[in-house]
C-alpha cells in the first residue's frame, strides 16, 4: 500500500452515530464508521437508503441532527461545503455539477478553496498559473484535456475526469491525509472508459481515503477492500470484499435475493408491419443514412461510443432534433414536420437522460408529472379531475413500490431510482403507447429500482410498444434487445438479430471502436 | 416509523416551511396588517367610506396583477400589460363616442390581439419576454399619446351602463372590484383544474421538463400573454367605469409597478412556477393600501413609487427560494 502524505495513524475521517431527518423521515439513523489512510471503500445501498444524504454530510451541505465527525483525530463541523474542502474533502458528484460556461481550467481553480489564495495575486487571477495548475491535476489523472476548453464541449466521460481533475486538487490545501468522494463516477461512463476511471481510483490512494459508490457491485468488488452497505437510513453492513459475494451483497442491500429471469428473444413476423421504420435518416455531424426497423412487442438496442450519434438518434425520432433527410414511418404512415407534441400523439414515449432536467417537473408532485402527458381518465378534455388523477398515480405507486408512497410529495424530492418509476409510469399509463425511446433508463440507479425499471421495459414490449433502447453496458443491451444495432461516428456499423445470432460483448465493442 | 414526528425540522426545512405558509395565508396576513394599521392611525379612514375607495382603486391594479401573475407563472414576464391598459381604455373611450355599445367588446378583443402579438413574438422569436415587452411597452405609450393626442378622451355617449359598474355595488364594493375578484376565481380554477392550465405552470417550472412531456409550450406562452392583454384590457374597462374618461397621464397610467407589487405580495413567484390568483386579490389590496398607509405613516405621496419598488425588492427577498430545485436525496 501506498503510504499516505503526512499520515499519522489516525484515521481520516471518523462518524459516530450521524443522524439526520427530513420532516417525519429519517433519511440517516445512527451511522458510524471511520476510514484510514489509503483505504479505498465501497458504499452501497438502494436509491433512498440514506448514502446521498450521508455524502452531502461529509460535504457539509447538511449539518447532522446529531452525531460527530472527525478528521484527521480532530472533531469538525461543517457548516457549508468550504469547511468540508477545506477539511481535505473532495467529491465527484453522481450528477454533474460542472459550470458548463467556463473552462476547464476555471472549473478546477473554482474548487481549490484555500488554494485558491495561489492562484490570485492581490486579488488578480493569475492565468498562467490556473491553466498551468489545471493541466498538472489532469496529467496526473491521466487525462490530456486542454485546460483551456469550455466544459460545455466537452462529452460526458470528459466532463467526468474534470470532475476528478476538481475534487483532486480540491484537497491541496489540506492538513493530515485527505478523503476522496467518488458518488456514482462511472454510472455515466460506457465500459472501456469505466476501466480507465478504475486505474484512477487506484492511484487516488495516495491522495488518502477513497469512498467510491457505485451500483455496479462487480465495480465495487474489484476497486474496493471493504464495503459498507446502507439500507433505510441504517448502516447494515461493514465488511471485507474477500468475506462477501455479489449475491450476498444484493441480498444485504434489498433485503431479499434477485429476481432475475431468463432472457427470451422474440423474432418477428414478416408478414406484420414494423410499428417504427428509419429510412436513411440524417442530421449532419450527429447521424447519417441510419435505416432500421422496429416491429410491436420487440426490443431493439443501440449501443455505441460517446460521439457515436446515438442519443442524437433517440432524439430526433422524438422529435427534439431536427432531421436533415431520410424518413420516418409510423406503422407504415410516413411522418412529416416531426415536433415532440406530434410525436407524443402518435403514441411514442421517450425517457431522456437528463432526468432531472428533461425527464421531471421537479416542483410538480409525482400525481402531476405521472399524468401530465397522458391523463387517461384525470382529464375529461381540458378539465381536469383531481380526484381520479390521484387514483391513477396511487395504483401505479404500489405496482411499481414506489418510495415513499406519497403521491403529493414533489417529485423533485424523491430519490433518482424512484423518480424513474415515476417516468417511465408517465410514459406507460397512455393506452396508445406505440414506440418507447429510453435513453440511459438505469442511469445512476440501484439494482432493486432497475430491477422494477426493467420489468416495466417488459411489459410495455408484451402489451405491443416498440422499444428502442440506449443501454448503459453491452450486457444490459444483450440482455434486453431482440435486435442489437451497433453505431459508430454517426452510422450503423452492424446489426444482430439476437434470435438467430448470438454476438459476444467483444463482437460488439470491436464494431463500436 | 412513519408515526414517528420528527422533533427537530432542519433549517432548510423550516424555511420551506416558512415559504409555503407564506404562499397559502402570507397576502391575508399583509393585508390584514396594513389594513389595522390604517384603521388605527386614520380614524376618519373607516368613517369616511375607505372601504369603497381602497375596493374601487384595487380593481384596476388587481386586474392588472392578475395578468401579471399569469404570465410570471409560465417564467415570463409582461411589462407591457399596464401600457396596454390605458392604451384600451383612450380607445374604449372613442370607441363608445364613436360605434356605441359593442365597443367594449370589440376594444377587449383589441387588446387580447395586443396581447398575443406579444406572446407570439416571444414564442417564435426566442427574444426574452423581458427585452420584448419593455420594446412593446414604449410602443403602446406611444400609441396611447398618439391616438389621443396626448390630452383626455371623455367619454360623452353610450358610457352609461359601464359607469353602472363603478356606480353599483354591494356593501360599499364597487361591482369593478368584484369583477376583478370574478377574474381572479376564474384564473385559480383554470390553473388548477385545466390541462392548459396546469401545464403554463409547468412550464414556469421546468420549461425543458415541459416540452419534453409533449407540451405545446409556445402556443401556451402566447396563452397566457393573451389573457394578460385581456385583462389589462378589462382593467382599461374600470378605468372608463370610475373616471368617465382616460388620458395618458392620468387615472391608470401608472400601473406596471403596482401590478407587479400586487403580484409578488400575492405571493406568486419571479421566478414563475408559483402562483395563486386568489392570492393576488389581496396582493392588490394591500397595494391599493399604500397610498393610504404611507400618508398615515407621513411619507409624502410623491414617495408612492418608492414604497412599491421597496414592496418589491423586500418580498422577493423574503420569498425567493435560492435553492433552484430542493433535491433530498
Amino acid at each position: 500500500m501506498t503510504p499516505a502524505k503526512k499520515s499519522n495513524g489516525l484515521p481520516v475521517i471518523a462518524l459516530t452515530n450521524i443522524e439526520k431527518s427530513f420532516g417525519t423521515n429519517k433519511a440517516v439513523k445512527g451511522v458510524s464508521f471511520s476510514l484510514n489512510p489509503g483505504e479505498v471503500v465501497g458504499l452501497i445501498g438502494e436509491n433512498g437508503a440514506g448514502k446521498s444524504t450521508l455524502l452531502k454530510i461529509l460535504t457539509g451541505m447538511y449539518q447532522p441532527d446529531a452525531g460527530s465527525i472527525e478528521v484527521n483525530g480532530k472533531t469538525v463541523k461543517f457548516r457549508n461545503p468550504r469547511d468540508s474542502i477545506a477539511a481535505g474533502i473532495g467529491v465527484v458528484h453522481q450528477e454533474q455539477s460542472l459550470f458548463t460556461n467556463l473552462t476547464v481550467a476555471e472549473n478546477i481553480a473554482m474548487n481549490s478553496g484555500k488554494g485558491s489564495s495561489a492562484s490570485t495575486k492581490f486579488g488578480i487571477y493569475r492565468w498562467n498559473k490556473i491553466y498551468q495548475d489545471a493541466k498538472t491535476t489532469l496529467e496526473a489523472i491521466g487525462s490530456k484535456l486542454d485546460p483551456k476548453t469550455v466544459v460545455n464541449q466537452l462529452g460526458f466521460v470528459d466532463r467526468q475526469m474534470v470532475e476528478i481533475a476538481r475534487a483532486v486538487s480540491a484537497d491541496a490545501g489540506a492538513d493530515g491525509s485527505s478523503l476522496v468522494i467518488l458518488d456514482e463516477p462511472t454510472s455515466v461512463l460506457e465500459k472501456h472508459e469505466t476501466e480507465v476511471l478504475e486505474k484512477e481510483i487506484r492511484k487516488l490512494k495516495n491522495f488518502g481515503a477513497v469512498i467510491f459508490v457505485s451500483h455496479r457491485l462487480d465495480e465495487i468488488m474489484r476497486n474496493c477492500e471493504r464495503i459498507l452497505v446502507m439500507r433505510d437510513g441504517e448502516l447494515v453492513a461493514d465488511l471485507k470484499t474477500t468475506e462477501v459475494n455479489e449475491k450476498q451483497l444484493f441480498k444485504l442491500m434489498i433485503g431479499h435475493d434477485s429476481r432475475a429471469e431468463a432472457s427470451t428473444h422474440k423474432s418477428i413476423d414478416p408478414k406484420e408491419t414494423a410499428a417504427i421504420e428509419v429510412k436513411a435518416l440524417t442530421r449532419k455531424g450527429k447521424f447519417s443514412n441510419v435505416s432500421f426497423s422496429v416491429h410491436s412487442g420487440r426490443l431493439t438496442a443501440i449501443v455505441g461510443a460517446t460521439g457515436s450519434g446515438r442519443e442524437e438518434l433517440a432524439r430526433a425520432l422524438f422529435g427534439a432534433e431536427k432531421i436533415d433527410s431520410g424518413s420516418v414511418l409510423l406503422a407504415g404512415k410516413q411522418i412529416k414536420s416531426w415536433r415532440i407534441p406530434r410525436a407524443v400523439k402518435s403514441g411514442i414515449g421517450y425517457v431522456p437522460s437528463e432526468r432531472k432536467v428533461e425527464g421531471i417537473i421537479g416542483g410538480f408532485t409525482a400525481s402531476e408529472n405521472l399524468t401530465l402527458t397522458h391523463p387517461g381518465k384525470s382529464a375529461i378534455g381540458p378539465f381536469l379531475i383531481p380526484r381520479a388523477r390521484k387514483k391513477i398515480a396511487q395504483d401505479w405507486f404500489n405496482a411499481l413500490d414506489v418510495r415513499p408512497n406519497d403521491i403529493s410529495q414533489e417529485l423533485g424530492r424523491f430519490s433518482g431510482g424512484n423518480q424513474q418509476k415515476v417516468v417511465m409510469a408517465k410514459w406507460l399509463n397512455s393506452p396508445e403507447l406505440r414506440v418507447l425511446i429510453l435513453d440511459h433508463p438505469l442511469r445512476g440507479l440501484d439494482p432493486g429500482a432497475a430491477e422494477t425499471v426493467n420489468a416495466q421495459i417488459k411489459r410495455a414490449c408484451k402489451d405491443g410498444a416498440a422499444v428502442i433502447l440506449l443501454a448503459d453496458t453491452l450486457e444490459e443491451a444483450l440482455e434486453m434487445g431482440d435486435q442489437v444495432l451497433v453505431m459508430r461516428d454517426g452510422e450503423v456499423t452492424s446489426s444482430y438479430d439476437l434470435a438467430k445470432q448470438n454476438p459476444s460483448t467483444l463482437d460488439l465493442l470491436e464494431r463500436m471502436v | 416509523m412513519t408515526a414517528a414526528v420528527s422533533k427537530s425540522p432542519a433549517g432548510g426545512n423550516l424555511k420551506a416551511k416558512l415559504a409555503k405558509a407564506w404562499q397559502s395565508v402570507g397576502p391575508l396576513v399583509v393585508f390584514l396588517a396594513m389594513f389595522a394599521l390604517v384603521a388605527i392611525m386614520t380614524p376618519t379612514f373607516l368613517a369616511n367610506g375607505g372601504v369603497t375607495i381602497v375596493a374601487s382603486s384595487a380593481a384596476s391594479v388587481l386586474l392588472v396583477a392578475l395578468g401579471q401573475s399569469l404570465v410570471l407563472n409560465i417564467g415570463s414576464i409582461d411589462l407591457s400589460n399596464a401600457s396596454i391598459t390605458i392604451l384600451g381604455a383612450i380607445l374604449l373611450a372613442m370607441s363608445l363616442n364613436s360605434i356605441g355599445a359593442v365597443a367594449p367588446l370589440i376594444i377587449l378583443l383589441v387588446v387580447s390581439i395586443f396581447g398575443a402579438v406579444n406572446g407570439l413574438l416571444i414564442a417564435f422569436t426566442q427574444v426574452p419576454s423581458f427585452a420584448l415587452t419593455l420594446g412593446t411597452f414604449g410602443i403602446f405609450q406611444s400609441a396611447a399619446l398618439v391616438v389621443s393626442g396626448a390630452t383626455t378622451v371623455y367619454v360623452k355617449q353610450n358610457g352609461e351602463g359601464i359607469k353602472s359598474l363603478y356606480q353599483s355595488g354591494i356593501g360599499g364594493i364597487p361591482m369593478t372590484f368584484a369583477l376583478g375578484v370574478i377574474a381572479a376565481v376564474l384564473a385559480w380554477w383554470f390553473l388548477r383544474f385545466t390541462r392548459p392550465g396546469l401545464a403554463m405552470t409547468a412550464i414556469g417550472k421546468n420549461e425543458s421538463g415541459a416540452i419534453f412531456s409533449g407540451i405545446r409550450t409556445r402556443w401556451l406562452k402566447v396563452l397566457a400573454f393573451t389573457m394578460s392583454g385581456f385583462l389589462a384590457g378589462l382593467a382599461g374597462l374600470t378605468i372608463i367605469a370610475q373616471a368617465g374618461s382616460a388620458s395618458p397621464m392620468g387615472l391608470g397610467s401608472d400601473l406596471l409597478l403596482p401590478g407587479i407589487a400586487a403580484a409578488i405580495v400575492g405571493g406568486t413567484s419571479i421566478s414563475g412556477g408559483v402562483t395563486n390568483p386568489l392570492n393576488v386579490v389581496f396582493g392588490a389590496l394591500s397595494v391599493a393600501l399604500v397610498p393610504i398607509a404611507s400618508a398615515a405613516v407621513g411619507v409624502p405621496s410623491q414617495a408612492q413609487s418608492l414604497v412599491y419598488g421597496l414592496v418589491i425588492i423586500v418580498t422577493v427577498a423574503l420569498t425567493l427560494s435560492r435553492s433552484s430545485n430542493s433535491i433530498v436525496k
